[in-house]
């Protein structure tokens, strides 16, 4: 059997659609999928953060959230290695280097910026991509269609205007 | 600052024992499977999300729309079945509408996002992953000011979900059939697969 190297935007989508059903039903894990909360959870307990009240307020989904992203560094490690042969050490995106600049050093600077503002956005929002769009507008939720409508704008725009030769 | 690994997961692994939501063997299956439909589709790559952002290509938002879609109007009736809860996250509006749009600038310009992040990370991008690193040190930085923000977050307009102002079972496939109709409508446009470098 031939195993296909790219999945589509429609088997994907399904294969999405099930593990969200699975994720929330009382077999599987009874909640919703989300992704940052894991993260503040982990920068906050490296420094020392334990006692703080937004700590203590995330503690339970955060911890929850950094054992599913182990669980997605190890799914994403071994399908890059395994079905779709893309697992390579570096740095330069190629759309980065055709419509920013050609610097590694560069990059690595804004990334860092990036990362650190989707982090405290999704903190502030109470959620991201996952947590607000993926999870929260399947319920039909008004914070996840509002936070979803606002990202889309923001995002074609800062495209616009951070980027050059579109 | 405390690195030590092995007590940071020990009291991470005690708290999700405290929880009924799910085992750790569980939790992690979870996640692979997360993991492994996000890195096989590529759409953990900054070529796709920043590509989206200059209307390169349509395939994240394509396979997000439609298999929300999908997922909304099964979940409803899981819901009505017992099978599962809601979990609705409150409509902060001040927090909702800055942290979005500093969520948004950060995403065009990192390429990827928290969920998509790590995924990006396990398949070699050196890049992704001192954004990885800008992320912890948010978040840090976030539960540090906390008490200052909340101010800001606020006001809370409640947990509200649109089947609940509808209140109609014909309302969720109307809503499903519009997102995936969204997805299919959006162009077909795709960025084209190459390989970054060092």
């Amino acid at each position: 059997m031939n195993i296909p190297k790219r999945l589509g935007w429609i088997p994907g989508g399904i294969a999405l659609a099930l593990l969200i059903w699975f994720t929330f039903s009382t077999i599987g894990a009874d909640r919703p999928i989300g992704a940052s909360t894991g993260i503040a959870y982990m920068g906050a307990w490296f420094f020392g953060l334990q006692n703080s009240e937004y700590f203590q307020h995330i503690k339970n989904s955060g911890s929850w959230e950094v054992i599913f992203l182990i669980g997605v560094l190890i799914g994403g490690f071994l399908t890059s290695v395994f079905i779709t042969k893309t697992f390579k050490f570096r740095i330069l995106p190629p759309l980065w280097k055709k419509h920013k600049n050609n610097s590694p050093a560069s990059r690595l600077i804004w990334s860092f910026i990036g990362g650190f503002m989707v982090v405290f956005g999704a903190r502030l929002a109470g959620g991201c991509t996952s947590g607000h769009f993926l999870s929260g507008a399947s319920q039909t939720a008004v914070s996840g269609l509002l936070f979803g409508g606002i990202v889309i704008v923001v995002l074609i725009l800062t495209g616009r205007l951070f980027y050059k030769n579109l | 600052m405390n690195f030590n690994i092995v007590e940071f997961f020990n009291q991470t692994i005690d708290l999700v024992h405290k929880q009924h939501h799910g085992s750790i063997p569980l939790i992690l299956f979870i996640g692979i499977l997360f993991g492994v439909i996000i890195q096989w589709s590529r759409v953990d790559t900054f070529d796709k999300i920043a590509g989206f952002a200059m209307l390169h290509g349509f395939k994240v938002p394509k396979m997000l729309f439609f298999s929300i879609g999908i997922a909304s109007i099964g979940l409803y009736f899981m819901i009505k079945m017992g099978w599962a809860h809601y979990h609705i996250k409150p409509i902060v509006l001040g927090g909702i509408l800055i942290g979005g749009v500093i969520f948004a600038i950060g995403m065009a310009i990192l390429g990827l996002c928290p969920g998509t992040g790590p995924v990006a990370v396990s398949e070699g991008n050196i890049d992704v992953l001192t954004g990885l690193i800008g992320g912890l040190l948010a978040g840090a930085l976030f539960t540090y000011l906390y008490p200052d923000l909340k101010s800001i977050i606020g006001p809370n307009f409640g947990k509200v979900t649109l089947t609940q102002l509808v209140n109609h079972d014909w309302f969720i496939f109307i809503y499903g059939a519009l997102l995936i109709f969204i997805a299919f409508w959006l162009p077909e446009r795709e960025v084209e697969e190459e390989v970054g470098e060092i």
